[in-house]
């Protein structure tokens, strides 16, 4: 009942919409097409799986997140960010003896000598990583196709497609989410979660958001179902008790708030509350028989979102999933101004939220089942602008959890530059050290949906940007899985 | 100069050039910008700025010395006279309803836009004792304030055209309190709230001014502080308000066509109204403001020993240091500043820019109409207001006035052919709910707290408060579509939509269920800090003074909500079905007040809970 048209949910549907994604030339959405193959035999499984997207909307300062560690590379950014003399702070650079107890210790060396460290504030994914259950992806952002800088200031746009509205964060938050700007309906969240719908006898909960509408959750079958971040489904009073003494009120209640409507805008809102009213049982219900014991901390939103993530993957029995993909979000990167001031405490809800998040898996004897991610709208400058960084393009993200294989980077360390000359280490950033991805986020996407259960025929049968990337397109410098999962 | 400039936000008696005088200095300082493309720059800018920021008060006239002729002169019904008034303004009474009737949309509208701004929220917010140096309640720390503030501006000020038109724009030009967190944070965003009401009849170009150099928008979107490139340091400017005031506040992403549509190369592809290196060209000639503390008065707190100026700085326009402005050349747009030029001259040429560049007509006309009156206006309705943003009739390029009014008169808006289109209309913001029920049923504050914090919370409260988006994205996007749904099919835009999901309908119905009954319950009514005491209670009500006269006839209590709250817009038998519940209750002449006030509530929350309601059409 919550499958909403399930006409467009098949082969045919996605032969028409490929053609016309064919016409509409870049940037495929190449998560639509993954919604294609709802029917795929992949998902048949058994046993359970999660993705949770954790989204930093505004845009993170990489350089201050991953921060280059080994000296060369430290002085390089120290000299750029304003730091102060003797590898101490300033401007906007951290300092690098407050790096060392969050010092990165993967287990094969990165080239060349290369030392990354987290932000001082991200004790808790420092540790996780060190103990193998986290791993880092450096400098991925959208691309349409493998680019250099040469290629990017190229005027054949037909050759080189770029990513439509770089630097801009809804657009890009968008396409981080589905390929599309602003106003795009299907996210390769939602994609996943389209494959999976048939493996979980409540379609409805496939696809969780914790946190605001966004698209990534949304598919072209799959909804994204709301939950609040307080703990779960939101009860409607009036339709559930009497009103002011009155059951006819109630009873009127409910039949009004779920009425289907003529008009297009008073359906599709009914239909919302409609299905808020359903799901809320079962949510309810299926909650009340989880008991989680780990500590999340307080005061921190993300750490809300993620509780009510790891009471919701408890109760998935319950509420009859096998595939899930969630999302949550944390605001507060677009930091222009009071970098140094603001960064540490966005960064630090992060890191605490997430580490209490993956005890919590390891104590619902799920955390080889449930891989967090993250994402953002966009990197930033290297470049300072006094007290802060501009938008960028390419980034560093983080994957947490039992089925990741940690103690690793993935990807490659971009230079430490800001310059703009034809020297090999000014090739990897677009001015000002936005960084040129070296890794799309087709690829990361398509390695978590191959550990999801999508098979390789299919990613690469279907997803029209993925097949510019990889050992097929020649470009096995662009891996299609890029190796972090297990 | 601009600097020291006056802006009359907090002023009641506003500055009243004519339209003629406006025109000229639009035209002027199109000229001027012609001779800075020229390459000379630096040129005095006094004569044109100054008049640029006056706040200019609109001609009554202004629609029809636009040109256009308006099918739908007069209301034919008092239901087509509700619908007009909860587009114009946040709702309807009866005294409105015949005054429409009576004379007319146009100049019903043309008077309320001539009636004289009401009080500010910064004075407000200073009579309830709000600007007092107060080591415990520190008003200077606190977000709160700002929120009862802005509450109190909706549902009470009697100017309230002007603050609907105030509201619809500061989901345009977006400051959020959320994210000011400077001292006197309430005082800032009152400034900015006022600096929109006392503009929302002006000049276009005045506001652009007024926004860029807002302290609060000074604070949120970076230009406070914003110093010129260091070439030792590698130190560029912040390219944020450069962006941002193209993409959001002036032009958008996209080069438009005069009625909104994308304009295509031959390939079909879209074309980019600007690139990076116009951000970045752009960003110079922000450079070199900060707030104007030139008026601070400044009182030691001896607690945390901490000095607290007063409030003055929130309001002034920001002021320039200008060994802190950039000194390169700047070219942007196709326009070109040279090197060398001054921050004053330099921000005019930057602002001319972009005021007279094609999209801004149909990208902000496009905009109020979808928050006024539908979410996917014709080409055609978007043509006629962007026309009438670049020219009012009188020569005029960026009359306010003159736009709403278009957006307010225009046969699409007026015509009853939208009421039988199952697409027209749009979803009414729960804020605007609340401030429409609020209005319409005679709220007050008994002790005149008027304290309505802030009701972001899309669980339990409305998910949405005035100056209070998460971001300068606003609310919701002007092109969200809604996922999964007939419009994600169609590809049709929804913006408001993008606040509705599972959780958020609940909490609204829940919130509603407390309020329409009861009121809204206060902590401390009698002081203006919120710590609890023993005075706690629903110090904000509604007097249902005209509902309670009829409760006893559930009919004429439904007929009576259906044109107040939806212009009756509410089916034949959704009607009946209300009616009938609230009949499953009877009433008599002995009925408790509580029953009656049952009965009302109940009314009003079902009324308010349909989608009838719900979709503004």
């Amino acid at each position: 009942m919550h499958l909403l048209q399930p006409q467009l949910h098949s082969r045919r549907a996605f032969l028409r919409r490929s053609g016309q994604l064919a016409l509409s030339g870049t940037a495929l959405p190449f998560a639509l097409n993954l919604a294609a193959m709802g029917e795929a035999a992949a998902f048949d499984a058994t046993d359970y799986k999660a993705l949770v997207c954790v989204f930093f909307y505004g845009g993170n300062d990489y350089a201050n997140t991953v921060v280059t560690y080994d000296d060369p590379s430290y002085n390089a950014y120290s000299t750029i960010r304003g730091g102060g003399a003797g590898q101490t702070a300033g401007g906007i650079a951290l300092a690098k003896a407050d790096l060392a107890a969050t010092l990165l210790n993967p287990t094969t060396a990165l080239a060349g000598g290369r030392q990354y460290a987290l932000h001082p504030s991200m004790g808790g994914l420092a540790g996780l990583f060190n103990a193998g259950q986290a791993a880092v992806q450096l400098n991925v952002g959208p691309l349409v196709v493998p680019l250099t800088r040469a290629q990017y200031n190229s005027s054949d746009r037909k050759t080189y497609p770029l990513p439509p509205k770089l630097f801009s964060h809804n657009d890009q938050q968008s396409i981080w989410q589905s390929s599309s700007p602003e106003g795009s309906t299907i996210g390769w969240g939602g994609n996943i979660g389209d494959l999976a719908l048939s493996s979980n006898s409540t379609s409805l909960f496939t696809c969780i958001n914790v946190t605001g509408n966004a698209v990534f959750l949304s598919g072209d079958s799959a909804l994204s179902y709301q939950v609040s971040s307080g703990g779960g489904a939101v009860a409607i009073n009036s339709v559930k008790n009497n009103v002011y003494g009155s059951s006819a009120v109630k009873s009127a209640m409910s039949a009004l708030v779920q009425q289907s409507r003529s008009h297009t805008l008073e359906n599709e809102y009914n239909k919302v509350t409609a299905r808020s009213i359903g799901a809320e049982v079962q949510v309810t219900s299926g909650l009340a028989g989880v008991t989680l014991a780990t500590p999340f901390p307080t005061g921190n939103s993300l750490a809300d979102q993620l509780k009510t993530v790891a009471r919701l993957i408890g109760a998935r029995n319950a509420l009859g999933t096998r595939r899930q993909v969630f999302m949550v979000s944390i605001g507060g990167f677009d930091l222009h101004d009071n970098l140094i001031a603001q960064h540490p405490g966005v960064l630090g809800k992060v890191s605490d939220a997430l580490s209490a998040f993956y005890k919590a898996t390891v104590e619902l004897g799920v955390a080889n089942k449930v891989t967090a991610f993250t994402a953002s709208d966009f990197g930033r400058t290297l470049a300072s602008n006094g007290d802060g960084s501009d938008h960028g393009w390419g980034s560093h993200h983080l994957m947490v959890g039992g089925a990741v294989k940690g103690k690793a980077f993935y990807g490659t360390p971009p230079p430490v530059s800001v310059g703009s000359t034809a020297a090999a280490n000014d090739q990897w950033h677009v001015g000002q050290g936005r960084l040129l991805p070296s890794t799309s986020v087709d690829q990361y996407a398509a390695t978590l949906a191959k550990w999801f259960g999508v098979a390789d025929s299919e990613l690469t049968g279907i997803l029209p940007n993925v097949g510019r990337f990889g050992v097929a397109a020649g470009r096995p410098d662009y891996p299609v899985n890029l190796g972090f999962m297990g | 100069m601009l600097a020291t400039e006056e802006h009359e936000t907090n002023d009641h008696a506003l500055a009243e050039p004519d339209m003629a005088r406006a025109g000229s200095a639009s035209l002027a300082a199109a000229a001027l910008l012609a001779a800075c493309g020229g390459g000379g720059g630096g040129g005095d800018a006094a004569g044109a700025g100054s008049a640029a920021v006056a706040s200019a008060a609109p001609l009554p006239a202004a629609a029809s010395a636009s040109g256009l002729a308006y099918a739908y002169p007069l209301p034919a019904s008092d239901e087509d006279a509700a619908r007009f008034l909860l587009q114009a303004q946040f709702s309807a009474s009866d005294a409105d309803i015949a005054a429409v009737r009576s004379k007319g949309y146009a100049p019903w509208l043309a008077e309320q836009m001539r009636a004289p701004a009401a009080q500010t929220g910064f004075d407000w917010l200073n009579s309830r004792g709000y600007a007092v140096v107060d080591n415990t309640a520190r008003y200077y720390d606190n977000s709160y304030p700002g929120d009862y503030m802005v509450w109190n501006q909706l549902m009470t000020s009697p100017d309230a055209t002007r603050k609907r038109m105030a509201l619809a724009l500061s989901e345009f030009f977006v400051v959020s309190s959320s994210g000011i967190d400077v001292s006197w944070r309430s005082h800032a965003i009152a400034a900015w709230w006022d600096l929109l009401a006392a503009n929302a009849f002006g000049n276009y170009r005045t506001l652009l001014e007024g926004v860029t150099l807002n302290a609060a928008m000074g604070y949120y979107l970076n230009t406070k502080g914003n110093m010129k490139e260091n070439a030792a340091t590698g130190r560029a400017p912040d390219e944020n308000y450069g962006r941002e005031v193209m993409q959001l506040f002036t032009i958008g992403l996209n080069q438009l066509n005069l009625d909104g549509t994308e304009k295509r190369d031959a390939s079909g592809n879209k074309l980019d109204s600007y690139t990076q290196s116009d951000v970045t060209n752009i960003a110079r000639l922000f450079t070199g403001w900060d707030f104007d503390q030139t008026q601070n008065v400044n009182t030691l707190e001896p607690i945390q020993n901490r000095t607290i100026p007063n409030t003055a700085f929130t309001r002034l326009p920001m002021r320039l240091t200008a060994a802190n402005h950039s000194t390169l050349a700047s070219n942007f747009l196709g326009a070109s500043v040279a090197a060398g030029t001054d921050g004053v001259a330099a921000l005019k040429a930057a602002l001319d820019t972009l005021f007279n560049h094609a999209n801004v007509g149909p990208f902000l006309g496009k905009q109020m109409i979808q928050r006024l009156v539908t979410s996917n206006p014709s080409p055609a309705y978007v043509a006629r207001v962007a026309g009438v943003f670049n020219n009012n009739g009188a020569g005029v390029r960026g009359d306010l006035a003159a736009m709403f009014t278009a957006v307010l008169l225009d046969d699409e808006a007026r015509g009853p052919a939208g009421l039988g289109q199952s697409g027209f209309g749009k979803l009414r913001e729960p804020m605007v709910r609340l401030v429409q029920w609020g209005r319409t049923f005679g709220i007050s504050s008994a002790r005149g707290s008027w304290k309505i914090g802030d009701l972001s919370n899309p669980a339990t409260q409305l998910g949405q408060n005035p100056l209070r988006s998460p971001s300068v994205f606003n609310f919701f996007r002007p092109g969200y579509v809604p996922p999964s749904t007939a419009l994600s099919a169609s590809q049709t835009p929804a913006p408001e939509f993008q606040l509705v999901n599972e959780s958020s309908v609940g909490g609204y119905l829940n919130y509603l269920q407390g309020v329409v009954r009861s009121g809204i319950f206060v902590n401390a009514p009698d002081v203006p800090n919120n710590a609890s005491n023993a005075a706690n209670g629903y110090d904000i009500t509604a007097a249902y003074t005209a509902e309670l006269a009829l409760v006893l006839d559930a009919a004429a209590l439904v007929k009576r909500l259906n044109l107040l709250l939806c212009a009756g817009q509410l089916s034949a038998a959704n009607q009946t079905l209300i009616i009938n519940a609230l009949n499953a209750t009877p009433l008599t002449a002995t009925s408790t007040d509580g029953a009656r006030r049952d009965r009302i509530a109940a009314g009003v929350l079902l009324v308010m809970a349909s989608a009838d309601y719900l979709i503004q059409k």
